[in-house]
């Protein structure tokens, strides 16, 4: 509330003064959204994009041929909603995939959207030169044809039943007549990266480094006029004053809060909280494999039946508890419960520590003097590596020593700074480490960081080296059915696989908890990009305070919605 | 030579320290090998340290700091964004620490061994032993949060400074100046306090200062005529040093009140593993400390008349 009051005092300072654009128009439109974070966005192109805070900047301003449903139901074309692409065709053989464009789709400079920029934007994403993280998960598409200016046609070398998803959800597309004069090589260090041209209901306004990421609706955008007149990133480098900023009503959207914040919600009758899921898991990764020798396994974790019984060991109801209340269920293993392919009631190794002493002793692990077993004279210790900047994976730690020593099991926690622990894990020279994935809305990711290709290139994100067959061919299988129950039993052998063989204790699944201002009117928050729906989020025109209606930074400021630019084209669902 | 030789050992350490500047991009599982490859040529990592230091060397004599990968820009456009915003807050928090420190020295000389002086003697002592971090925390939730007559962070408000008249973009900035600079100031102020109070007990037992109450000047003119020139020395050498912890010290300040300064970018590069602007960032400072330090000598001469013929 000050911070509106302080918003009002500057806006008398304003040299054009708080006009009231937003509610001049009316209805649903107008007003400004404004995101606390913490952190800086990466340079703003598609196929560069790293992490969350330049994913949220980049999908306002850049647009998909089609997008994946709120169900991330990724199976063949269902669920997916018309972007760029008002329809697509398949082929007989299912080898490709014609979309055709909408006519009345532009860039913000005004140039129409062609098929050009779809095959350029498919040639820059798989250029080595590029360095994208998209190429890898694209490599099932073979190129793109232009048999017309309104028609991109996408060519497979397989038939898959992600076909859809890899050339939809992997590529937004980009204008070929910005991008074409400059090397892929120096796409990073490009302007053009910095003022981004897109197609999206939001038009790039600015960026000032380490403060403010600005976007203001595009009123004549082809998919209709957003409703929000400017979306700003307000940008802190600390998360307590991130939070703060939200708390003190500077910001009306924080999408993280931890747990501790929650307690000073109900002081501010004007805030809400919304709970939604998110695409990670976390868990408490094994080294399977001698991180001096790496030819060999690891001294204590090369063997099944130890995993196992640190598993039986472990209270993983108990940690998150601890840890989340109610804001996380226990993970299941390498999945999400959000998949479709997922069976919640995938069998776990049970919580049984007597069951796990038992194991110990029987693998001639005996109780030592200092309740530390031994076996030939050594300990069984061993060290767990975590990042000393995740508060939740230090109070992790700290529940996992203690239930570990309860069985004689005596465990080192090394705190390390994230770059730190990044080199231990892409060497292999942990014995234990806490981590997380966030994922994407394939299930077939699981192979990226637990399958066997994963294991032995140099610098696989299988860190643990955990190496099984028949985990790996049950996930192909899954991936190569297009039978939604024979591809979900699929998953559920290559996940029954994994449990079993225990190369991690899998710890939790947490739930977000997004915090927002009441006028706000939200959509869907959608668990792989919460920001999805801002386009159609909406502050009514009696609740808007004086920053909904500061003009914005483009040339004449937002113009007022006209009847031609809401309406939907012909042939379009609703977005 | 000295900014020389800094730059050196901070370009070996920071190569050396483990994990490189690609690190989050390793916590994406789809991200391949040959992504990372291509990242680490793209940016000249791949070759021998001999070899990017040759490079990089070259780069800073045509005057060029590199490229900043967290950033994604030259290293010279985010100091030069940087640079101005920290010496800003740092050239408030100087002037308003001398100003405070020496005032609340001049009134615990006045009233030795009173209430006043011991009172203030112990809240000098208290933001003395203040953790700069705590104490920058503790007045962002006072001024923004359970008082809230400042805004939380940033050097201007986000949404509509771009907006804002002349005056009123100056006065935006001059309430996100406020809490960061009374937070450095009081920091600063206590130290100052401290070394001001002791040299002007020790100067006061002078036999010139005999002269001048024999003459029948007041305690204050004596004070601020006679002592706090001749007391001035020391805090005159207090203000070369103050250069590099005043750098430092910015950097929780930096980062509690999301000030976009040098300090707070340096810093954090050292954690993402941003080489160039971390030995961009050390070079700056280095030259400021090294500016800081002809400073205190100028003033030194203006301040001692003996000096002034060496």
């Amino acid at each position: 509330m000050a911070a509106m009051r302080y918003t009002a005092i500057l806006c008398a300072l304003i040299a054009v003064g708080c006009t009231d654009a937003g509610s001049s128009s009316g209805g649903n439109t107008g007003g400004t959204l404004v995101i606390s974070v913490g952190g800086d966005p990466g340079v703003l192109v598609p196929a560069l994009v790293q992490s969350v805070q330049t994913a949220e900047v980049v999908d306002m301003i850049y647009d998909r041929l089609a997008d994946v449903g709120d169900s991330l139901n990724i199976l063949n074309d269902q669920g997916f909603t018309p972007r760029l692409a008002d329809r697509w065709t398949w082929s007989a053989d299912s080898l490709s995939i014609a979309f055709h464009l909408n006519p009345n789709a532009k860039w913000h400079d005004g140039l129409p959207v062609r098929s050009n920029d779809v095959r350029f934007t498919l040639a820059s994403t798989k250029d080595s030169t590029l360095g994208s993280p998209a190429a890898s998960v694209i490599s099932n598409i073979d190129s793109v044809s232009t048999p017309d200016s309104a028609t991109a046609v996408f060519w497979f070398h397989a038939r898959s039943p992600q076909q859809f998803f890899d050339a939809t959800y992997q590529l937004p597309i980009v204008p070929e007549h910005i991008w074409k004069t400059i090397p892929p090589s120096a796409w990073r260090a490009s302007d053009a990266g910095r003022h981004p041209i897109g197609s999206g209901r939001y038009r790039f306004v600015r960026w000032v480094p380490r403060a403010v990421v600005e976007v203001a609706a595009d009123t004549d955008n082809y998919r209709g006029r957003p409703k929000l007149n400017r979306v700003i990133w307000a940008i802190s480098s600390d998360f307590q004053t991130a939070v703060t900023r939200f708390l003190s009503g500077e910001a009306d959207f924080f999408e993280q809060l931890r747990p501790e914040n929650l307690a000073e919600i109900p002081k501010h009758p004007e805030l809400r909280t919304r709970p939604y899921k998110v695409l990670a898991y976390s868990f408490a990764q094994f080294n399977l494999r001698d991180p001096a020798n790496h030819d060999r396994p690891h001294r204590l974790f090369g063997n099944r039946e130890l995993r196992r019984a640190l598993t039986m060991a472990t209270d993983r109801a108990a940690i998150v508890r601890s840890l989340y209340d109610t804001l996380a269920v226990q993970a299941l293993g390498p999945t999400l419960h959000v998949y479709p392919t997922t069976d919640p009631n995938l069998p776990q190794i049970p919580y049984d520590p007597a069951r796990a002493r038992q194991i110990l002793d029987s693998l001639g692990w005996r109780m030592g003097p200092d309740s530390v077993r031994v076996r030939n004279g050594a300990p069984l210790r061993f060290t767990l590596s975590i990042p000393g900047t995740s508060q939740v994976r230090v109070r992790t730690a700290v529940l996992l020593q203690e239930q570990w020593r309860q069985v004689g099991v005596k465990v080192d926690v090394e705190n390390l700074e994230f770059p730190a622990l990044m080199e231990k894990d892409t060497r292999r020279t942990f014995d234990m480490v806490l981590g997380q994935w966030n994922t994407q809305p394939s299930p077939g990711a699981v192979l990226g960081s637990w399958g066997i290709q994963a294991s032995r290139a140099k610098s696989g994100n299988n860190f643990g080296s955990y190496e099984n067959p028949a985990f790996d061919a049950n996930v192909d299988s899954a991936l190569a059915s297009f039978d939604p129950a024979e591809r979900k039993a699929h998953f559920t052998k290559a996940y029954e696989t994994i449990i079993q063989d225990a190369p991690a204790i899998w710890i939790a699944e947490p739930l977000a908890i997004a915090g927002y201002h009441s006028r706000l009117q939200l959509a869907t928050l959608r668990p792989d990009a919460w920001w999805a729906h801002i386009p159609d989020w909406w502050i009514p025109a009696d609740k808007r305070i004086p920053r909904d209606n500061a003009p914005s930074a483009l040339p004449g400021g937002v113009a007022s919605p006209t009847a031609s630019s809401t309406a939907q084209p012909a042939g379009q669902k609703s977005p | 030579m000295i900014v020389a030789i800094v730059a050196v050992i901070t370009f070996v350490l920071i190569h050396l320290a483990p994990g490189d500047p690609f690190s989050a991009v390793t916590d994406n599982p789809n991200v391949s090998e040959t992504v990372r490859a291509t990242l680490r040529a793209q940016y000249g990592l791949d070759r021998p340290l001999p070899e990017q230091f040759l490079r990089y060397a070259g780069a800073l004599a045509r005057g060029e700091l590199g490229w900043s990968f967290s950033y994604e820009r030259p290293v010279n456009e985010v100091l030069a964004t940087a640079l101005p915003n920290t010496l800003l807050l740092m050239g408030v928090a100087l002037v308003g620490s001398f100003a405070l420190g020496i005032l609340i020295a001049l009134i615990q000389v006045a009233r030795r061994d009173s209430f006043t002086d011991h009172a203030l003697s112990g809240i000098s002592l208290f933001f003395f032993s203040m953790p700069d971090f705590w104490l920058a925390i503790l007045t962002l939730l006072a001024f923004t949060y359970w008082l809230p007559i400042f805004p939380v962070g940033g050097a201007v408000d986000p949404v509509i400074h771009e907006y804002l008249s002349w005056g009123g973009r100056v006065l935006d900035r001059l309430q996100h100046l406020a809490l960061p600079a009374l937070t450095l100031t009081l920091l600063a102020s206590a130290t100052v306090a401290r070394f001001q109070r002791a040299a002007l007990l020790d100067v006061l037992p002078s036999d010139y200062i005999r002269t001048a109450r024999l003459k029948g000047l007041t305690e204050r003119q004596i004070l601020r005529r006679h002592a706090l020139r001749n007391a001035l020395l020391p805090i005159i050498s207090l203000i070369g040093l103050s250069f590099p912890a005043l750098l430092t010290g910015a950097f929780f300040i930096e980062k509690v009140f999301a000030w976009p300064g040098m300090g707070f970018a340096v810093v954090s590069a050292i954690g993402t593993r941003d080489y160039p602007l971390v030995v961009g960032g050390v070079i700056i400072g280095s030259i400021m400390v090294a500016l800081g330090s002809l400073l205190a000598d100028l003033l030194y001469a203006w301040a001692d008349p003996r000096l002034r013929g060496h």
